[in-house]
């Protein structure tokens, strides 16, 4: 879904800086606001099928039931360390392959798609976060607010993920 | 409070050393002016997934994401601060390009004379000597001229005394 697209004003010869532009998914999980690029997302799926939680609230990985299939699930806000005991009512799966593994992604709401300018999006900072900056794509702007862009690759490599994926 | 510490305003010159002076919970701090990018007014910062308990959150300046360090925090103080405190971004001291510092108020640059600067004693405030380059008299109190590097690139914690 990335488009790059030369910019060209009138009456110029002369050639802009290309402008490149990817749709993102945007997500909240907790008060965060998130985002994920569209070009990997398989389905926005209700959050049926999820394997019933005997599982502590702090469990990242749980089971996803997915056409016959058992696919691992990050519970995001179990990773992002925000409070939830149940799932929201508004609650989606965001299925999407991470490095090479389907990936199910459990957000509290999907909030719609919107455009970024990649070249706009910057790393997370150091300091700003304890997880793995794997992790994250990177930050980006879009109307005064900062969206906090996935990485599912980086997902995909958790010890979590990757155990389940084995068993 | 100890012995001069001529080290502390630059590699045992006696030049004078410029710093800005802050206050956070009611006692006065400073840190090298050489640092100080630019002081902005604190805007909520974006809370960022798993951050360090002193870490409030990023936020964007000038197209740069700057992590947004509270000093009440890092200093181990519960209460929550003014309504508006003052935020000094830090170049150059830590694994991040820039780094905003919550204060609660920033009052003045100050030059230090050289011979003003003493060595720390083992604490200050409760504060170990290891994060402070010295202390000084500002106005007929205490000042701690804090090594903000040092401050930002460890974890240990600290706990302000009253």
């Amino acid at each position: 879904m990335e488009s790059r697209t030369l910019v060209r004003r009138p009456g110029r010869g002369r050639v802009e800086a290309p402008v490149a532009r990817e749709q993102v998914l945007l997500f909240r999980v907790g008060e965060g606001l998130y985002g994920i690029g569209i070009r990997g997302l398989w389905e926005v799926l209700a959050p049926e099928g999820i394997t019933s939680l005997p599982t502590p609230p702090y469990q990242v990985c749980t089971a996803l039931a997915y056409r016959g299939q058992r696919l691992p699930l990050l519970r995001l806000c179990a990773l992002f360390g925000t409070s939830a005991n149940s799932v929201p009512a508004g609650a989606r799966v965001l299925l999407t392959q991470g490095h090479g593994r389907p990936l199910g992604l459990l957000v509290d709401e999907v909030l719609g798609v919107v455009d970024v300018d990649t070249r706009r999006i910057a790393p997370m900072p150091a300091q700003a976060s304890e997880l793995t900056p794997e992790f994250f794509r990177g930050l980006v702007s879009r109307e005064d607010k900062v969206i906090i862009l996935v990485n599912e690759d980086g997902l995909g490599t958790m010890a979590e993920v990757v155990q389940f994926s084995a068993t | 409070m100890g012995t001069q510490a001529s080290h502390a305003t630059g590699a045992g010159n006696s030049t004078d050393a410029n710093v800005i002076l802050f206050q956070v919970a009611g006692k006065s701090f400073a840190v090298d002016l050489t640092q100080v990018e630019r002081i902005i007014d604190y805007r909520e910062p974006t809370k960022t997934p798993r951050r360090p308990p002193h870490v409030d959150g990023v936020l964007e300046h000038q197209g740069r994401y700057v992590p947004v360090v509270n000093l009440r925090k890092r200093l181990g103080v519960s209460d929550m601060g003014p309504a508006h405190p003052a935020v000094l971004l830090i170049a150059g001291a830590g694994p991040d390009p820039v780094v905003g510092l919550v204060v609660d108020q920033v009052l003045r640059v100050l030059s230090l004379p050289a011979d003003g600067v003493l060595a720390p004693p083992p604490k200050v405030f409760g504060i170990r000597a290891e994060y402070i380059r010295g202390v000084a008299n500002a106005g007929g109190r205490p000042l701690v001229w804090l090594d903000v590097t040092k401050l930002l690139t460890t974890a240990d914690a600290i706990t302000l005394l009253a």
